[in-house]
């Protein structure tokens, strides 16, 4: 036996270099968090939480893009009843007024198949079927631009082509924005080639023609903006609602990543001992498997003294992907874990609230700063029953003004407060009374 | 909900700059490049434009109905000026240029007053007036220019319509995410209460691991195999959702008793190192009743001295002397192994401090090391009852 003194926590052979332990929570933590199994966010990989955020920060289609584009078929609908009806109003004029109705009724055709497919097949649209509404529309363009050549006056004639911008309405809820915009880009030079080449290019025919190109180009480029907005505003709401769960925690919980890994890291041990209860692994265990078993002593270890140290507050803030990256908290007597539901939910809006919408701030940089406690400093008071909980907010992200009524009122239900602003930065001391021995 | 009708404001707000801003600058590149219009009107009509591109982003910084009626109003006397200054002759080809900034920049609020009655009112006065003026500027209410604009206005007001209730719907989905998700929580945390809270078994499994961290070195394979089957067995319990129940008595009791005896749970301890090649001697009374923590505690501490005597001690016995009165219960862990200097080896470096000092202090107890190289180890530990 060793004569050398040595840690019972230690682990591993003499020498080796191999698996280096975690020598640290917050290593061991980073560890876990590499792991491609898990996301950065605290949850387990195939939790709910965690797919919806998945399924929402994919390109392409996304959670509640279905609806939104439902209303951009309407749109594309109404824009090529007008089409239609201007075409029929214009069509007596036309020398060769069947090509452009052949490319209207591939439109239609067209239209209707996608619907179908899109009501059988569920709110997708693959590669392939992105690459067959290009070639489709490509030959509607073809079509209209072709029968109306002879007539030189590509604004005053032409229908379904424009009606081919309108088509990429609905393609923009359901494909990622770059192939769109790809799109979007081909059909815009096709309308300028086609000006150039058909109608002659002058202070009479041009503003018409700068018209129908905004008319072609703008509507599909804006439902690009819209729909990235609301993808930006589902993910919001979605790590809102998902973070609030936090509210009902206990006093002190775990976390559910940290759940997650003891239930996997029960079931690594129970594998390794099994595999020497019977055999598998041979005895002395060979370098590798003794390796995998000090880690795994290590792992577990550290999972089952880290206790329940942590609050709700450490969770919301580290699971929540915005206030994870723009606040910080500081909390060394775990007082979050006092609050009473009530002033857990407005501690958390008027973080939501302090943190805008992240985008006024550098990257890395964080916004908010909170501070609970010491107890007993002046002015905050601490009994048997009950203690007053300095909660300091320090905030950069969001001037005074632009905090709105939600912030206030959010603040009020922490406890009654006070703010002030020096150097641009606010600072809102809020009291927050709390039970000193929670029920929760 | 609060929050979320917030955000939904933002949005449409931002929508009707974007909206209002571009199709204002294309009917400027429009206008301009007619070359129909006098300069004077030419000049006039910019500069309203530029008012309401101002007033429009603006709007949607603060949202205030009264940048909204400056839009209008600016767009309005733009559209004005830019017909009414122009002739007769050239009015068609301004109109068809002036169709997006009717059509779209002068709609564009639509979309943020779904509920204002005034700003909704105002919005569709400009809609009307707009239509009015187009229509006396080509002479005729069926002209292209004219279905262009009203054609802008239906779509506008579907999009207005359209994202409006979007997000309700999506809302009302990511709620129920939430509720999932809160049961999730709630199952996981519990989850990791029983797994934490088991932890005897925990403690033997973890002994058991950092042998085999050594290759089993120091045991006998038969020994070592018994104890992971056992383990195992148990670990396998604690996934299936069950609570081990003892067996034989090599387990550990891990009923959450409000009081445990300590006797037979001593037995098990003892069971374990003589596995290991270490006999414990038990002298003193064996039937002490204590609080589960505290017993947990006071086993997971000697355990951790018991292994210490194991490994690093260099003798085969060690002797475990418990006593207690009315307020605590005492334990001396001693052996007559190889002892070292307290000052030579810190305390922290045999993971005393941790794995025992810090246990029992959790639960009100203490604990004391006293060696000497040649001379043994004794530690005496307290817990009270």
């Amino acid at each position: 036996m060793s004569r050398t003194p040595e840690d019972t926590i230690s682990r591993g052979l003499p020498g080796e270099t191999v698996q280096a332990a975690p020598r640290t929570r917050r290593e061991a933590r980073e560890r876990y968090r590499g792991n491609e199994r898990r996301q950065a966010r605290g949850l387990p990989s195939t939790s709910t939480g965690a797919r919806s955020l998945r399924q929402a920060a994919k390109p392409g289609a996304s959670l509640g893009a279905g609806y939104l584009g439902l209303g951009a078929a309407v749109l594309a609908a109404i824009e090529a009843v007008a089409g239609i009806a201007f075409f029929l109003v214009r069509a007596p004029e036309l020398t060769d007024p069947w090509l452009p109705a052949a490319a209207w009724a591939l439109y239609v055709v067209a239209a209707i198949a996608v619907g179908l497919s899109l009501m059988t097949y569920g709110e997708r649209l693959t590669g392939t079927a992105f690459a067959l509404i290009c070639v489709v529309l490509a030959c509607v363009v073809t079509l209209d631009f072709v029968g109306i050549h002879p007539e030189h006056d590509l604004a005053g004639t032409a229908s379904a082509s424009v009606a081919a911008g309108f088509a990429l309405l609905p393609v923009a809820t359901l494909r990622p924005a770059r192939e769109v915009a790809g799109a979007i880009v081909v059909l815009g030079a096709a309308f300028v080639a086609m000006a150039l080449v058909s109608t002659p290019i002058t202070s009479d025919t041009l503003p018409g023609l700068v018209s129908m190109l905004a008319l072609v180009v703008v509507p599909p480029s804006i439902a690009l903006f819209v729909v990235h907005r609301f993808r930006q505003l589902v993910q919001r709401e979605l790590d809102r609602v998902l973070v609030q769960s936090n509210v009902q925690a206990p006093q002190f919980a775990v976390g559910m990543l940290a759940s997650d890994e003891l239930a996997r890291l029960d079931l690594a041990a129970e594998k390794l001992l099994d595999a020497v209860a019977n055999g598998t692994d041979p005895l002395p265990l060979s370098d590798a498997s003794s390796s995998v078993a000090a880690s795994l002593a290590t792992e577990l270890r550290l999972h089952l003294i880290e206790g329940r140290r942590e609050t709700w507050l450490y969770h919301a803030i580290t699971e929540s992907d915005q206030l994870g990256r723009s606040v910080t908290v500081t909390d060394p007597q775990s007082l979050a874990g006092h609050l009473s539901p009530a002033q857990r939910d407005g501690l958390l809006q008027a973080l939501w609230q302090m943190v805008g919408d992240g985008r006024t701030s550098q990257p890395g940089s964080p916004v908010v700063s909170v501070t609970l406690g010491p107890i007993g400093s002046d002015g905050h008071p601490v009994t048997d029953e009950r203690m007053d909980v300095p909660v300091v907010f320090e905030s950069r992200g969001v001037p005074r003004r632009r905090l709105g009524p939600t912030a206030w009122s959010a603040l009020q239900r922490i406890g009654p407060y006070t703010d002030s602003v020096r150097d641009g930065v606010l600072h809102v001391v809020a009291h927050c009374v709390v039970d000193r021995h929670p029920t929760m | 909900m609060d929050f979320l009708a917030q955000e939904r404001d933002r949005l449409l707000r931002s929508t009707t700059r974007v909206v209002g801003i571009t199709c204002a600058l294309v009917s400027v590149v429009a206008v301009v490049s007619s070359l129909a219009v006098p300069l004077v009107p030419l000049l006039a009509g910019l500069a309203c434009i530029a008012v309401m591109i101002a007033a429009l982003a603006l709007f949607g910084v603060h949202g205030s109905v009264w940048w909204t009626a400056l839009a209008l109003a600016s767009g309005l006397a733009a559209l004005l000026l830019l017909l009414a200054g122009t002739g007769p002759d050239l009015r068609p080809v301004v109109a068809s240029a002036v169709v997006p900034l009717a059509a779209g920049s002068l709609s564009a609020p639509l979309m943020t007053y779904r509920t204002s009655l005034v700003g909704l009112g105002l919005t569709a006065a400009a809609g009307v007036v707009s239509l009015v003026v187009v229509s006396w500027a080509t002479g005729s209410v069926l002209s292209a220019p004219v279905g262009g604009v009203a054609l802008g206005w239906v779509l506008l007001a579907t999009v207005a319509v359209w994202i409006a209730r979007s997000i309700p719907r999506v809302a009302r989905r990511i709620q129920s995410i939430g509720t999932a998700h809160r049961a999730e929580r709630q199952a996981s945390e519990t989850e990791a209460q029983r797994r934490q809270g088991a932890r005897l078994l925990h403690d033997t499994v973890l002994a058991t691991l950092t042998l085999l961290a050594h290759s089993g070195v120091g045991v006998s394979e038969q020994a070592m195999r018994e104890q992971a089957a056992e383990d195992a067995r148990l670990l396998r319990h604690l996934r299936l959702g069950a609570t081990p129940q003892p067996q034989q008595s090599g387990d550990y009791s891990l009923t959450r008793a409000e009081e445990s005896p300590l006797g037979q749970t001593l037995e098990s301890v003892k069971q374990r190192f003589g596995r290991m090649g270490l006999e414990v001697s038990w002298h003193g009374t064996g039937q002490v009743l204590l609080p589960t923590h505290v017993l947990d505690a006071f086993l997971l501490a000697l355990g951790e001295c018991l292994e210490n005597v194991r490994r690093h001690a260099g003798v085969g016995e060690a002797h475990v002397t418990i006593v207690h009165d009315q307020e605590t219960v005492r334990a001396m862990v001693t052996d007559s192994g190889v002892g070292f200097e307290l000052d030579a080896v810190g305390a922290e470096r045999l993971g005393f401090k941790e794995s025992v000092v810090n246990r029992l202090r959790e639960v009100g107890g203490d604990a004391k090391l006293f060696s000497a190289p040649g001379s043994g180890t004794t530690v005496v530990l307290e817990a009270p009852r």
